[in-house]
């Protein structure tokens, strides 16, 4: 017994030495090993780190765990869009009755409805913006605020607004002078208000009235503006209080939550910044990215010298904005800050804007210190509400006005154009937008249509309406009811608008209701699959005819990414495995085949054939160990140093999505190490075993051979 | 007393490519406890390859080769394996020595193959046997720091620590200088008449032939005589 542990001594001995003695070859394997160790390690730490961001990014933002929707859609559910646009979906007919199937489902978190779809904003235009000011400065006369500076700051924006409306008619007698006579016709109207908008008269006797002429600029003239734009934007209607408790990446940036049953929208960070920015300002932010991100130069850049004249050539937009005061007070600042002479402030701002990598951060900081604080950045506001249109089922266009809350963006996407321009709106709202109401509110609709005898629901469909039914789709006809015409117009509407920002919907009236897809969250997110399972089976069970996917499969492409990383990394690591395995094999053999002779000593002297194969196993096993472990520790110590200095920073938007943030930084995972060492093991094992097959079939004869040992 | 190695017409054909080569053409031979034989003949006479048949390395194509009572055609490769273990030394022209282990472990390795013995009592007889053969200054030297004849006397050690009856030797002074070899060839003498080991070397070297009590005399394959050496009348005296 004792001996045997002497053999394996001998053994090990052997194999030991041997590994001394052959350095070269020791260390060309060894390196090898040690080379994939470290770049799994840190290869793995990197993705891992990835993948969890990505996961917790999509996971957290909109996607959830899983996703139902109703299994007769036409399309798949594509959260962040398809290749052809919104996914065409059949309506979840009534929401509650679904959320009342899947809470029941162990594992699940949270049920969130959602309805996705994109829309037109109307973002208004200078004049509006104008308009409003005046409009203040009325209402604050009006309730006797008589100051010398609240009068000064009155006639100013009356000034501007006049000037405005001289600039309109230029605008569009340029524009009339191309166009037909049916056109001209057709517009007869809209030219004699602008006429009369534009005339001494009308200012003259401003104050006389100044609501009504308010009102009248703001119904006839501002409407004609030609720079009255509209912006796409994609938005998630959904409960908000409910998707607050079930997402946690969502952040408010500016301004608050809607609160809990009310109306309202919380419009994207980034969809404001690339849509509702001041041009001007979002190409001076784009810049300084490039150039600090990046590492740019405007004067080696194509895109970002276009950046430059086009800000210099777009400086209408701020003169626009900035009334006699306001223009005086920027004309001050910017010869102070530019220690200019010119008085023209059009002038100053070219001068500002020209921009080269030399100056490029002392005029940013010009820009927002001196010119900013005198601008209105955004399109839209914290407190405005904004008019969204989008065309509903049947293909009107229906229209929603919204109070926008905040701004809000996804901790991982915020430059993603994919996946974090998303908006955020409330259920209700997305309901009327999208063109369905409630069975209850559709027919309360129509009774004030009709007059009370007009009914169309049958009572007993109405009831089966309200407390649910075994048979969801039939009732899904009845329930969802389109209306597709807003009709309400001018103060009327305001008034409206006023009450319905107000009003609070209950949970029910939230719940009680379509929507076109569910998130559902789990607890153990690593029970997806049984979970998934589950949910089909409740289901199937509760006669509901529903689709269910994984969070990967219901963000599309955007899912895609983490799984093409992961491919990648894993091919990456198949390769430089297999090459490994093919060159220590090699040296392996060439190494059994000079010991030629000394195996065939062992063997004549009494060695059997396992322990010639156990001692190169052991040989090639020991190396692939210990440089496999001083690979891995060194791969922890590339992950330290990565950390250490904070990280790899992104350094473009691309990049800043796989990172989920603006910079990578890894944790290093035991998953990592292990799997590192298994790897490793198993290559040299693999690696080692034809030659140690080859050299058990040395027999004792080449011993005898003659010749120098 | 029987015969510890009998060679009973014994024929072996190595095949190269298409042609085949006969290296013994029906060989008998019997050897017997304490002989200290010499296997004479010209290169490519065929006494490697009795050696081989003998040493258990090599199976015979016709014929029988029985060593220590056991024909080698009826074992396994791993009970040859165990026979040569067990009950054969071995001696290398070119020495043949574990390059990695030290002069101790070369000549204690045999003993850790076969096991059994305690640490203490194995290592004991590898000291005893290196004093034997003069290397108790040299225990932990590596084989590349010695000298061909040092070498060869640890191979001398390593082929008789497992105490076989039976030491071959193919050329053991082929690459020693004469007057290292005639001493190599006293050591395995003393050896030989100390333990009554059998020796069986081959040569081609009279000088080394004279210290056989027999010699058998290979040529062509074939027997050509065997005559009782000049050391046969002091052997047995």
């Amino acid at each position: 017994m004792r001996s045997r542990a002497g053999a394996v001594g001998v053994l090990v001995q052997i194999a030991f030495r041997n590994l001394f003695a052959s350095t070269a070859k020791t260390l060309i394997v060894g390196g090898i090993i040690l080379v994939g160790a470290l770049l799994v390690v840190v290869g793995s730490s990197l993705l891992d780190t990835v993948d969890r961001g990505m996961r917790g990014s999509i996971q957290g933002s909109l996607a959830g765990h899983l996703q139902v929707y109703n299994a007769r859609s036409k399309d798949d559910l594509a959260l962040y869009g398809g290749m052809t646009g919104e996914s065409q979906l059949e309506v979840i007919p009534d929401f509650a009755a679904l959320k009342a199937v899947l809470e029941k489902v162990a594992n699940v978190k949270d049920v969130v409805p959602m309805g996705i779809d994109q829309a037109m904003v109307s973002t208004g235009n200078e004049l509006d913006v104008a308009l409003e000011k005046l409009r203040e400065d009325v209402r604050r006369r009006e309730t006797g605020d008589a100051s010398a500076e609240r009068r000064r700051q009155y006639e100013a924006h009356k000034a501007h607004v006049r000037r405005m409306t001289e600039l309109l008619q230029a605008e569009l007698r340029e524009s009339r002078s191309i166009a037909d006579e049916k056109y001209l016709r057709e517009r007869e109207a809209e030219w004699k208000d602008l006429d009369r908008a534009t005339a001494g008269a009308f200012w003259d006797g401003f104050d006389r009235d100044p609501l009504a002429s308010l009102e009248f600029l703001e119904n006839r003239v501002a409407p004609l503006s030609l720079s009255n734009g509209f912006t796409f934007i994609r938005y998630a209607g959904t409960d908000l209080d409910a998707y607050q408790r079930g997402f946690d990446r969502m952040r408010i940036v500016e301004g608050t939550t809607v609160p809990k049953g009310q109306r309202g929208i919380l419009l994207g960070k980034l969809y404001a910044e690339d849509w509702l920015k001041l041009k001007t300002a979002r190409r001076l932010d784009r810049i300084r990215d490039a150039l600090h991100v990046q590492k740019k130069r405007i004067a080696e850049d194509e895109e970002l010298s276009r950046w430059v004249k086009e800000n210099q050539a777009a400086t209408r937009d701020i003169l626009m904005q900035l009334d006699p005061l306001r223009a005086e007070e920027a004309t001050r600042r910017l010869r102070a800050a530019l220690r200019s002479s010119r008085t023209d402030l059009h002038e100053l701002l070219v001068e500002l804007l020209t921009t080269d990598d030399r100056n490029f951060d002392e005029r940013y900081a010009i820009f927002y210190r001196d010119l900013a604080p005198l601008l209105q950045l955004y399109m839209v506001k914290v407190g405005d509400s904004i008019t969204i249109k989008a065309p509903s089922k049947s293909g009107y266009m229906s229209s929603v006005n919204v109070k926008v809350y905040g701004f809000a963006e996804f901790r991982g996407l915020e430059k993603s154009a994919l996946a974090g321009i998303m908006s955020l709106m409330d259920l209700v709202s997305w309901r009327d937008l999208y063109g369905y109401v409630t069975a209850e509110k559709a027919a309360e609709i129509r009774e004030i249509q009709r007059g009370a005898g007009a009914r169309d629901l049958p009572r007993e469909q109405a009831e089966a309406a309200l407390f649910g039914s075994a048979a969801p789709a039939a009732v899904a006809t009845g329930r969802a009811v389109r209306i597709d015409d807003p009709v309400l117009a001018g103060v009327a509407k305001r008034k409206a608008d006023a009450a319905l920002y107000s009003r609070v919907y209950s949970q029910a009236e939230i719940d009680h209701g379509v929507a076109l897809n569910a998130a559902v969250t789990l607890h153990d997110p690593a029970r997806l699959r049984q979970s998934m399972k589950d949910v089909k089976d409740a289901l199937a069970r509760a006669g509901m005819d529903m689709k269910v996917v994984d969070w990967q499969k219901a963000s599309g492409l955007v899912g895609q990414f983490v799984s093409l990383a992961r491919i990648i990394l894993y091919t990456a690591v198949f390769i430089i495995f297999a090459v490994a395995l093919v060159i220590i094999n090699n040296a392996m053999v060439m190494a059994t085949l000079q010991r030629v002779k000394e195996i065939g000593t062992v063997r004549a002297i009494g060695a059997q054939k396992r322990f010639v194969l156990a001692m190169l196993l052991l040989e090639t096993g020991v190396v692939g160990v210990a440089f496999g472990v001083v690979g891995a520790a060194l791969g922890a110590g590339v992950v330290w140093l990565i950390r250490a200095r904070g990280g790899i920073p992104a350094t473009n938007d691309q990049l800043y999505f796989f990172y989920s943030g603006p910079s990578l930084i890894p944790e290093l995972g035991t998953a990592s190490l292990g799997v590192a060492l298994a790897i490793v093991a198993v290559v040299s094992l693999l690696s080692g075993v034809y030659p140690a097959l080859l050299a058990t079939r040395v027999t004792p004869l080449e011993a005898m051979q003659s010749g120098d040992d | 007393m029987p015969a510890i190695v009998a060679v009973e017409n014994v024929s072996k054909i190595y095949t190269l490519g298409k042609t085949e080569v006969p290296a013994l053409r029906g060989v008998s031979l019997q050897i017997h406890r304490g002989e200290f034989l010499s296997i004479a003949g010209p290169s490519g006479s065929g006494k490697t390859t009795l050696l081989n048949l003998i040493g258990c390395v090599d199976t015979p194509t016709a014929g029988r080769v029985m060593v220590d009572g056991k024909d080698t055609k009826d074992l396994s490769e791993r009970a040859l394996t165990d026979l040569r273990l067990h009950r054969i030394g071995f001696i290398f022209q070119t020495f043949n020595l574990v390059q990695v282990l030290s002069v101790f472990q070369n000549v204690e390795f045999p003993l850790l193959l076969q096991g059994g013995l305690k640490r203490k009592e194995r290592e004991g007889r590898v000291r005893a046997l290196l004093e034997a053969v003069g290397l108790a200054e040299h225990v932990r030297h590596r084989p590349s720091e010695l000298s061909g004849g040092q070498r060869q006397r640890v191979a001398v050690a390593r082929a008789l620590v497992t105490r076989p009856p039976l030491v071959l030797a193919d050329e053991p002074t082929a690459n020693l200088d004469s007057q290292t070899g005639g001493h190599i060839i006293d050591l395995m003498k003393e050896m030989n008449s100390k333990d009554g080991t059998t020796f069986i070397f081959s040569t081609h070297d009279p000088k080394v032939m004279s210290h056989a009590t027999a010699i058998v005399r290979i040529a062509d394959g074939q027997v050509a005589g065997r005559e009782a050496g000049a050391a046969a009348a002091s052997g047995r005296r």
